[in-house]
């Protein structure tokens, strides 16, 4: 068990930071701290999806001149790329929302808000 | 014609090149925005019907993506499921309709444009969403799909709209990251993201145990996106406060792109065969149930009429899960048709109830009473849309519901059949409750009687979709038997 774990220790941190991340969204307050705990849990995913393509002692997969087996798989690489644009238009998006709730009700903690409606 | 290949690739570079463009063309003219977009999503319509022809005649199809060849390049996959891009079209044209005066009473000028950029853009999510063969494209059209619409909620400008769309975008980014992860985990396990060409290599695992957290992050991801009961606490609040087309294209569509993942993870993992889904089955069989059941009972108590709306889609959502869930032929069919019904029957509610509120500016059942007899047509709408989502023969919604519990009892399972009876009848409780103050008790505002009926925009969609949940209830063999065989295609030989 704990030889898998060791060997396993990238994916094995990453769902720790999912799991913070989780933590966060469910257990604080304020609204930009729920996000933050959102934002978590997305690097932790996007790590985790990187970690999936590394190869020991692989190279970057570039084919010509001196190039060299192994390679890294780029696929992993790729489809983060476009999971981060995701995260980032999402973030833009929830960062407004919060500025027009505070705008609207003065305040971006969670529980004054439950009371305001 | 019909078999020009470029089709299924033009089905979304149309809107989505509409919706980018929107903002420009429609720039300080919320008319030709208006029409731009209805303009792209009538040039969509006739992409979609050509699709929609070719399936019928030679079956599924594919198109791959610059021709790289499955799994190396992207593919775009139309089946029989996929043929919801049909209602995706129809729903998005009347919906784009409606707006054209609705928004113009209720969003400030200068967001119009971009109201129509958002809607086309969550259009186009969809129709993504549904032709996609690829994994990952699955995840970024949903992504898509989704961010538009927790804008889209924001976008009326109410005091509540934009708390309850972060509350939607909490939950809605949570579930997709789960989407992504299960992603991630079958691409360890097979090397592949295309979903066909998963589910081939699944069949071949001998380490179950990550191919089955990939199941269940799946599943429970979607049950987030459809709403189903434990987890709908996002979608009362998103649906009443949006603007009410869009509340219509939300609880018509979007919702169902829950369930429409659901579906395609039972493809790729009914495909591979050899997988035991009891477990889920009986997880999804229990929860539709009680769906169905708790969703009736918090709609009895809602006064705001869409607020009510909302949890009766939480109902029909545990309709189709349920039918999913008992993995029976008929059950299965009855839940697809259910999803295109289902869709036409709420977006009459919807739209009509939005009618209703431009008009009389109220929104309560007590507001509203007596409104029947000055909004006459828009009331019978609303009432055939009632009658069909209790579903009362000759009306859409009886077949569909029909076959879900004849499908109860071919599974085995008469108890969840019964269920569904006493949903119905919790459900049939709170239309009944609208119809009466629409027409029979003493109006709370006397002036209520002097409104005159909708304008003609917004009267027509509702109309038309009131007719179409009686013809369909009428011809509801053709939807049935349209999508048979690629139900018994994916039961394979589990359902037989």
């Amino acid at each position: 068990m704990i030889n898998a774990l060791w060997n396993n220790l990238d994916y094995a941190a990453s769902i720790v930071l999912f799991l913070i991340g989780l933590y966060a969204v469910i257990a604080k307050d304020n609204l930009i701290k729920k996000f933050m705990g959102l934002n978590i849990m997305e690097t932790a995913i996007f790590a985790f999806i990187v970690a999936l393509g590394v190869v020991d002692g692989g190279d970057a997969p570039i084919m010509g001149e001196g190039a060299r087996a192994p390679f890294t798989n780029p696929i992993p690489q790729a489809l983060i790329l476009t999971g981060i644009v995701v995260a980032v238009s999402t973030t833009a998006l929830a960062l407004s929302l919060v500025i027009r709730i505070h705008k609207q009700c003065g305040t971006i903690e969670a529980d004054e808000l439950r009371e305001l409606e | 014609m019909v078999l020009w290949p470029h089709w299924l690739v033009a089905v979304i570079i149309i809107p989505l090149t509409g919706a980018v463009l929107t903002p420009v063309v429609g720039r300080d003219r919320p008319k030709v925005a208006s029409l731009w977009s209805l303009g792209t999503m009538a040039l969509t319509s006739v992409a979609a019907t050509m699709l929609i022809i070719r399936v019928a005649q030679e079956g599924p199809f594919s198109y791959m993506l610059g021709d790289w060849a499955r799994p190396y390049g992207i593919e775009l996959r139309f089946d029989e499921f996929s043929a919801s891009v049909a209602i995706i079209c129809l729903l998005g044209l009347l919906a784009l309709m409606f707006s054209y005066r609705y928004v113009a009473a209720s969003i400030h000028e200068s967001r119009i444009p971009y109201y129509y950029s958002l809607l086309l853009l969550n259009l186009t999510g969809m129709i993504g969403f549904v032709v996609t063969g690829d994994l990952f494209n699955l995840f970024v059209f949903m992504e898509i799909l989704s961010l538009s619409g927790y804008a889209l909620v924001a976008i009326s400008g109410e005091r509540t709209a934009e708390m309850a769309a972060f509350k939607y975008l909490v939950m809605g980014a949570v579930s997709s990251l789960v989407v992504l992860f299960s992603v991630g985990l079958l691409y360890a396990v097979t090397g592949s993201l295309n979903m066909a060409d998963i589910s081939e290599r699944l069949a071949g695992v001998t380490d179950r145990l990550p191919v089955m957290l990939a199941l269940a992050g799946m599943a429970m991801a979607f049950m987030v996106k459809a709403a189903l009961f434990p987890l709908h606490i996002w979608l009362p609040d998103a649906h009443a406060i949006a603007p009410s087309p869009v509340s219509a294209i939300l609880s018509g569509l979007v919702v169902k792109t829950g369930v429409f993942g659901l579906l395609r993870a039972y493809q790729i993992f009914y495909g591979a065969g050899n997988y035991d889904l009891t477990g889920l089955n009986t997880a999804l069989v229990w929860l539709g149930a009680i769906s169905i059941v708790m969703g009736a009972f918090f709609a009895i108590f809602q006064e705001d009429i869409k607020m009510m709306l909302a949890y009766s889609t939480i109902s029909n959502i545990g309709y189709i899960v349920m039918g999913l869930g008992l993995a029976s032929q008929y059950g299965m069919i009855g839940a697809t048709v259910h999803i295109f019904n289902h869709a036409l029957i709420k977006a009459t509610l919807f739209l009509g109830a939005g009618a209703l509120i431009h008009k009389t500016g109220y929104r309560t059942l007590t507001d509203l009473r007596g409104v029947g007899k000055s909004m006459p047509l828009t009331c019978m709408a609303l009432s055939i849309g009632a009658i069909s989502i209790v579903g009362i023969p000759p009306t859409a919604g009886f077949l569909c519901k029909w076959y879900i519990a004849l499908g109860a009892f071919q599974a085995g399972q008469p108890f969840f059949g019964f269920a569904l009876v006493f949903g119905a009848l919790f459900i049939f409780v709170y239309y009944i409750r609208m119809v009466n103050s629409f027409y029979f008790q003493q109006p709370t505002h006397p002036e209520i009687l002097s409104v005159g009926e909708a304008p003609l925009s917004m009267l027509a969609p509702v109309l038309v979709l009131a007719t179409l949940c009686l013809v369909m209830g009428i011809l509801g063999r053709l939807p049935l038997s349209f999508i048979e065989p690629a139900v018994l295609r994916m039961l394979g030989t589990f359902g037989g």
